[in-house]
C-alpha cells in the first residue's frame, strides 16, 4: 500500500509568549520571530502513514510546498519512516491560495502510483481546513474529512471513521485510491531521534520547479488562486470585552472575581 | 532495534560490577518506585535481553543524582546503564509526548521549553540598577562569559536568578557578558532522556560558540549546565565554573559587599549536580555564611548523602508513575520540622521542585525556598 502525506511547515505559536503582529504589507504577518514546526495534524498524518506501509508493504512518499527551510519537516517524516519526497519550491509559488495549493500538490501527485493520500485536516497557520478536499477534488478521488481512524478491509476499501460535532464517529467505507484528511489525537506521533534525521538526509529530495509541475505561472501564486489576500486586521475590542491589565498574578485575581461575580465557578 | 554483540558490556564496563549492591542500597528513587538499579547492571550484560530491559517504565524513574555511582566500589556509573537503554527506545521514537516536546523544542528552539529563541534576551530588559546588560560580540573579551541556560531565560519563577546574577556582576565590577539569543541549550537533560545524537550536535554547537569569544571563564547559573560543559563537553577548553564559584571569589576578594540582612534560619539544600557531582560543597555555604542575619542550619541528609529533589535526568518531562511521597516533599518536611524559614538552593530544577512541594503541603505562609542568587539581590 503506498501512500502519499502532505506536510507543511508552520510557525510554531503554540507558546503563549509568542507575539503574532501583521507584517509591514498589511497582507502578512511578520515571521521573523517564529520558529517553525511540523503542522500539527500532519504530524498525525505522517504517524498514520507508516504503520500502513509497514503492515500492507507499500512505500510513503512525503510532499511538501516550502522553501529549503522546509526540509526540516520533510526529514523529520522520512526519519519517521517516510521512503522518499517531493518539495515544491518556485518562488512563483508565493501567495497560493486553496485552489492554487491544491492544484501544486496534484501536479506532484497526480503522476505518483498511490492507494491513499493524506493530508492533515487542518494547518495552524491559516487555519483553512480545505486544501485536503480540494485536492481530491482534483485529482477526482473519493475523500474523507476530520478522519479518527483508518482500517483496511478490502484489497480496494478502507473503513474510515469521521469525527462530527458532538464526540460521534461516522463510520465511512471508501474505495482507494482516495484522500483522506486527518485529525488529530488519531495515533500517537513517534519521535523522530536527531541520528534517524541525519540518516534520512540520504533520502532523496526531489525539488520540482514551476516548469517541473507542468503548470503555467497563471495557475499558481496569486494568478492562480480564486481567493486573494486583501488585508490582515487586528478585531476592534467590543464595548462589552473587558481586557485586564497587569501581571500574571493581578490579572488572574481580577478575572476570578469575575468569574465569581458572574456565578459561572 | 540492532544491538551490536557486547555493546552495553563494553560501554558501561558491565564486568567490572561485582553485584555488591551499594549502588540499590544508596538510591534515593527505591523509596517510591521499582527501581533496581543492580538488576539493570546484571542483566544488560546479556544482549538479548537489551530489547526488553529497554520497555521496562522504571528506567524513566532514574534521577541520575550520582549516589549510585558515588557509591560504587569499583567506580561505576550503574546510572548510565539506564541512559543507554532510555537512549534505544529513542532511536525506536517511543518516549513520552512530554519528551518528546521537549526534545523538537531543543532541536527547533535550542531549548525545551517550546519558547522562540528570538525571545531568548527577554530577560535582560529593565534590571534595577543596570543600564544594559551586555552582550558580547563574537571574539570579544570578557572575563567571565556568562551562560544563562534555558530555564533562567523563560521561565518566570527563574527569571529572577539571571537578573540577580548581573546585578551582582555589575556591583562586584566583574568584566562579564552574554552569548545572546545564539546562546543554546547544554544539552544535559538532552543526554539524560537518552537523545545521544542530539547531544553530540549540541556538543559541537556549543564548543564552537565558546571558542568563538575571548573568556577566561564559563560561568553557568545552573549545576546541569555546569557539569555538562565541565565533565561532558571534552573539547570545551575554557574553565567552566558554577555560579556558587565566582561569587564565593569575588566576596573573599571584597568585590561584594553584602549588607542587607536577611533574618532567617536558612538550611541549604545541596543540589545533586553541584554537590554530588561536582563536589562543590563549601562555596554555597560560605556565600551564605557571608549574608548577615542568616542563621545556617544543616540537614541531616546534607553534602555527600544530600537527598535529591528528582529534578534532573530528564524527569522534568517524564513523570513517574509512583504516588508515593515525592523526596522534595520529604525534604521540605524536613526542613520544616528543623525550623527553617528558608530553604536555599543554587539550581533552578531544586527550586521549582522544592517549591511545588513546599505549596503542596501547605507551608509557604510560613517557609519560602529561594536560590542564593535571589538572596544576594535581597542582601546587595
Amino acid at each position: 500500500m503506498n501512500v502519499v502525506v502532505c506536510v507543511k511547515q508552520v510557525p510554531d505559536t503554540s507558546d503563549p509568549d509568542v507575539e503574532v503582529h501583521i507584517d509591514s504589507s498589511g497582507k502578512g504577518v511578520d515571521e521573523s520571530k517564529f520558529s517553525f514546526v511540523i503542522n500539527d495534524a500532519d504530524n498525525y498524518a505522517v504517524e498514520e502513514a507508516i504503520p500502513l506501509k509497514e503492515k500492507h508493504e507499500g512505500e510513503v512518499t512525503v510532499v511538501n510546498i516550502g522553501p529549503e527551510a522546509a526540509n526540516q519537516v520533510v526529514r523529520m517524516a522520512l526519519a519517521k519512516g517516510g521512503d522518499q519526497a517531493i518539495r515544491l519550491d518556485d518562488e512563483r509559488f508565493a501567495f497560493s491560495d486553496i485552489t492554487a495549493t491544491a492544484r501544486l500538490l496534484a501536479s506532484a501527485i497526480g503522476d505518483l502510483e498511490f492507494d491513499i493520500v493524506m493530508t492533515g485536516c487542518i494547518a495552524s497557520d491559516d487555519g483553512y481546513s480545505a486544501v485536503g478536499v480540494t485536492l481530491a477534488q482534483m485529482l477526482d478521488l473519493p475523500h474523507a474529512a476530520m478522519v479518527k481512524s483508518v482500517e483496511v478491509i478490502g484489497d480496494n476499501k478502507l473503513k474510515v471513521g469521521r469525527e462530527l460535532e458532538g464526540g460521534l464517529l461516522e463510520m465511512l467505507e471508501i474505495e482507494t485510491p482516495c484522500v483522506l484528511t486527518i485529525q488529530t489525537g488519531i495515533n500517537e506521533p513517534r519521535y523522530a531521534s536527531f541520528k534517524g534525521i541525519r540518516a534520512a538526509s540520504k533520502k532523496e529530495i526531489k525539488v520540482m520547479d514551476l516548469e517541473a509541475t507542468g503548470l503555467s505561472e497563471d495557475q499558481v501564486g496569486e494568478a492562480g488562486s480564486t481567493a486573494v489576500m486583501v488585508e490582515y486586521s487586528v478585531p476592534v475590542v467590543g464595548e462589552l470585552a473587558e481586557i485586564l491589565e497587569g501581571d500574571a498574578a493581578e490579572t488572574s485575581v481580577k478575572l476570578s472575581g469575575i468569574l465569581k461575580e458572574k456565578g459561572l465557578v | 532495534m540492532n544491538i551490536e554483540h557486547g555493546t552495553f558490556v563494553e560501554k558501561y564496563d558491565l564486568l567490572g560490577c561485582i553485584q555488591c549492591g551499594r549502588c540499590t542500597g544508596g538510591c534515593p528513587v527505591t523509596v517510591r518506585t521499582d527501581l533496581n538499579v543492580r538488576l539493570f547492571v546484571y542483566e544488560t550484560v546479556d544482549d538479548d535481553r537489551l530489547e526488553a530491559l529497554s520497555e521496562k517504565h522504571e528506567i524513566w524513574d532514574c534521577t541520575t543524582c550520582n549516589n549510585c555511582a558515588l557509591r560504587c566500589p569499583k567506580g561505576l556509573d550503574p546510572f548510565e546503564v539506564l541512559l543507554g537503554l532510555r537512549s534505544m527506545q529513542v532511536e525506536e521514537g517511543n518516549i513520552e509526548p512530554t519528551a518528546i516536546s521537549a526534545l523538537e523544542s531543543v532541536f527547533n528552539n535550542g531549548n525545551p521549553w517550546g519558547k522562540p529563541r528570538a525571545l531568548r534576551c527577554n530577560w535582560m530588559e529593565d534590571i534595577e540598577g543596570v543600564e544594559k546588560v551586555r552582550i558580547l560580540e563574537k571574539g570579544e573579551k570578557a572575563d567571565v562569559l556568562i551562560h544563562t541556560c534555558c530555564t533562567a531565560c523563560y521561565d518566570p519563577r527563574i527569571i529572577p536568578l539571571a537578573r540577580n546574577l548581573v546585578r551582582v556582576m555589575e556591583k562586584a565590577g566583574v568584566d562579564y557578558g552574554f552569548i545572546g539569543e545564539e546562546e543554546t541549550d547544554c544539552g544535559s537533560e538532552v543526554r539524560r532522556l537518552g537523545e545521544e545524537g542530539l547531544f553530540e550536535m549540541l556538543d559541537e554547537d556549543n564548543t564552537e560558540l565558546f571558542d568563538a569569544y575571548d573568556s577566561g571563564r564559563i560561568v553557568c547559573l545552573s549545576p546541569h549546565c555546569y557539569n555538562t560543559f565541565k565533565n561532558e563537553c571534552e573539547n570545551i577548553k575554557t574553565p567552566v565554573l558554577h555560579y556558587t564559584e565566582l561569587v564565593a571569589e569575588i566576596i573573599r576578594e571584597g568585590k561584594l559587599e553584602l549588607t542587607g540582612e536577611i533574618d532567617s534560619k536558612v538550611v541549604y539544600h545541596d543540589p545533586c549536580y553541584l554537590g554530588k557531582k561536582n563536589k562543590v560543597f563549601d562555596e554555597p555555604r560560605y556565600i551564605l555564611g557571608r549574608i548577615p542575619g542568616i542563621e545556617l542550619m544543616e540537614f541531616n541528609q546534607s553534602r555527600e548523602i544530600s537527598l535529591c529533589c528528582e529534578g534532573g535526568g530528564g524527569k522534568m518531562w517524564v513523570e513517574s508513575e509512583s504516588k508515593e511521597q515525592r523526596l522534595s516533599e520529604t525534604r521540605i518536611l524536613d526542613a520544616k520540622e528543623m525550623g527553617a524559614d528558608i530553604v536555599a538552593v543554587a539550581c533552578p530544577f531544586c527550586l521549582l521542585t522544592l517549591e511545588d512541594a513546599l505549596k503542596a503541603k501547605g507551608f509557604d505562609e510560613e517557609m519560602r525556598v529561594a536560590d542564593i542568587l535571589e538572596l544576594l539581590g535581597e542582601s546587595i
